[in-house]
């Protein structure tokens, strides 16, 4: 069997056991929904007024996107590791002629249709629910697919450098809020103290939510990266960062005991 | 003959823990070989090894003649011990999985009824039995025809008539040139299964070959136990026979009284014997010398070892105490 045939088998088989696991299916989609009902329409943002939720609905769209985008890969492929561990699965696919990057391919593009649609739903939602008007740039596939890409990574050394399942979902979490709440998704950088800025730049999300605001959110003035589109620039650099993180997660992969 | 799976002087130690302590075994292409050995006695580590799902801490190792790691992978089969397969997937998808890594797989619906679940072939793994999940297991080691397969206790929780497809199974691929090492607590799995039994204990091969060598070696005697409260001496009349009073290594839940080396033509005289005297008894039975006392004369004998250095090594190096020799493979018959 060929490479593309390997991933495919192994992407079968990841999504059949992703979608008839109910509550995780539920949930995935279910997350953002709760975020959006209580951000966008309970809270409500508000252009004039001071506090954290001080800009247009269209500058959250980013964050919305974030909340799948980052954590639906690190918490399923933490967890995912971590039960290829406990079952032994990964002594019995390392006699296979599946390799960990096959196996981490499959496993991202299993995440990759899954956020898409979850990302499909939340634009959706943001547009009906809050009214932010915002334009459909396609770079917002490659970006989500990018995005996918860097945390199914940094998911896969969780999973592998924690024991146990639920040590990978406290880990997941215990790294993705900071992350998401650091990394100029909802709270610009000039709302928080000088010294976060070295922290918010070497968050991989941060070069997210700057590409997906400079791509969707018309009233953005984004900085140019390096004289380049920040749309384009910030893609770059997430995409250097994500092949980082495929390789070092995939090299996680534990294939010996 | 040509060595497919060649090992030679294996180490492996987990924390303080000596896995393997210098674990040496040859098979020959189309050869079934049979490790049996104590819970703890390394047989694990030893396939992991083999297999290059662990990194041996010295010794070499060869399989199809390549290092374990650098073999080609649709050549090989292996069951881990302790392995589950994504849970979600039905039996008959499980093995179109496993089918689908491979160059050249086996048709999986033919797996499925060489492993006898196509009647369950559409039934989630998490919902079949655990012999049922087992074969599951086995079928997935076997889906791409390999050349050398490794099963670590393939029949474990499996029941009797599950038991005798797998065998089945592992006969069917034997005859047809693949190279098994399979591992099991069952010594009728072995016995029958196997070519060669090698005996493994605290991490070293401390003997092999065929399977009657071995009885001949060290099973001991065929023996009558005779199930009754009596002394030995009550049959003291049986004078050319060897009458001791003993539990019968495990066999018997109570004391019997066995006599050694008996023909089964003797058996009337020791009947006679016992009604001559008036002995009363529940049960008699003879038996010959099988596999499984082969196991416990050699579990016995490393564990008088084990005692013996645990002695040594309280009381002290003594320059005028010579001391056993380490552990040798002993083989009878084969050519390993």
């Amino acid at each position: 069997m060929s490479r593309v045939g390997r991933v495919r088998a192994e992407t079968g088989a990841g999504w059949r056991s992703f979608v008839r696991r109910r509550t995780a299916v539920f949930f995935t989609f279910f997350f953002p929904v709760i975020l959006i009902a209580i951000f966008g329409a309970l809270v409500q943002t508000d252009p004039t007024g001071g506090g954290l939720f001080a800009e247009p609905p269209a500058y959250y769209v980013p964050g919305y996107l974030a909340v799948v985008v980052l954590f639906t890969p690190l918490s399923r492929m933490g967890s995912e590791v971590a039960r290829h561990r406990e079952g032994n699965r990964f002594e019995k696919l390392s006699t296979t002629p599946l390799t960990r990057g096959e196996w981490l391919l499959a496993q991202t593009i299993v995440n990759a249709v899954i956020i898409g649609l979850a990302s499909l739903l939340i634009l959706a939602l943001v547009i009906v629910v809050t009214g932010a008007e915002i334009s459909f740039s396609p770079l917002l596939v490659p970006y989500i697919l990018v995005g996918v890409v860097c945390f199914c990574g940094i998911g896969a050394m969780l999973g592998s450098y924690t024991d146990s399942q639920d040590g990978a979902i406290a880990a997941s979490n215990a790294i993705g809020l900071p992350l998401l709440f650091l990394s100029e998704t909802f709270v610009s950088l000039e709302l928080l103290p000088d010294w976060f800025e070295p922290l918010v730049n070497v968050s991989p999300l941060t070069y997210f939510a700057r590409g997906v605001r400079a791509a969707t959110d018309p009233a953005a003035t984004p900085a140019p990266v390096a004289g380049i589109d920040p749309a384009l620039g910030n893609l770059a650099i997430l995409a250097v960062l994500a092949v980082v993180a495929f390789a070092l997660g995939a090299r996680s992969i534990p294939r010996t005991d | 003959m040509e060595a497919v799976v060649d090992a030679t002087g294996l180490e492996k130690t987990y924390g303080e823990t000596a896995a393997l302590s210098g674990a040496s075994l040859a098979v020959e292409r189309g050869e079934v070989f049979g490790l049996i050995g104590p819970n703890g006695a390394g047989k694990t580590t030893l396939v992991r090894a083999l297999t290059g799902t662990t990194d041996p801490d010295a010794g070499t190792a060869q399989v199809l003649g390549e290092p374990p790691t650098a073999i080609d992978r649709d050549r090989l089969g292996v069951l881990p011990q302790d392995f589950s397969p994504p849970d979600r997937l039905t039996a008959r998808e499980l093995l179109a999985y496993y089918a689908g890594l491979y160059a050249n797989a086996r048709d999986p619906e033919t797996v499925l009824a060489d492993v006898g679940l196509a009647d369950v072939g559409d039934t989630w793994y998490e919902n079949l039995s655990g012999g049922q999940q087992r074969r599951v297991c086995v079928g997935s080691a076997l889906v791409n025809d390999p050349d050398v397969l490794f099963l670590d206790e393939p029949t474990t929780g499996i029941d009797p008539a599950g038991r005798r497809t797998v065998w089945e199974l592992v006969e069917s691929l034997a005859a047809a040139g693949t190279t098994v090492v399979l591992t099991t607590h069952d010594m009728a799995e072995a016995e029958r299964l196997a070519d060669r039994v090698g005996l493994l204990a605290d991490g070293s091969l401390i003997a092999h070959g065929p399977t009657e060598d071995l009885i001949a070696e060290y099973g001991g005697s065929s023996r009558l136990t005779i199930e009754t409260d009596a002394e030995p001496a009550a049959l003291a009349c049986l004078s050319s026979l060897v009458v001791e009073r003993e539990r019968d290594r495990g066999r018997s839940a109570e004391p019997a009284l066995v006599v050694r080396d008996i023909d089964p033509a003797e058996i009337g005289t020791v009947v006679d014997a016992l009604e001559a005297n008036g002995i009363e008894y529940t049960g008699l039975s003879w038996a010959e010398p099988d596999l499984e006392d082969v196991y416990l004369q050699l579990a016995d004998e490393t564990e008088l070892e084990r005692t013996d250095r645990a002695r040594d090594s309280n009381d002290g190096p003594a320059d005028d105490v010579e001391r056993s020799p380490e552990t040798e493979p002993t083989q009878t018959g084969g050519s390993a």
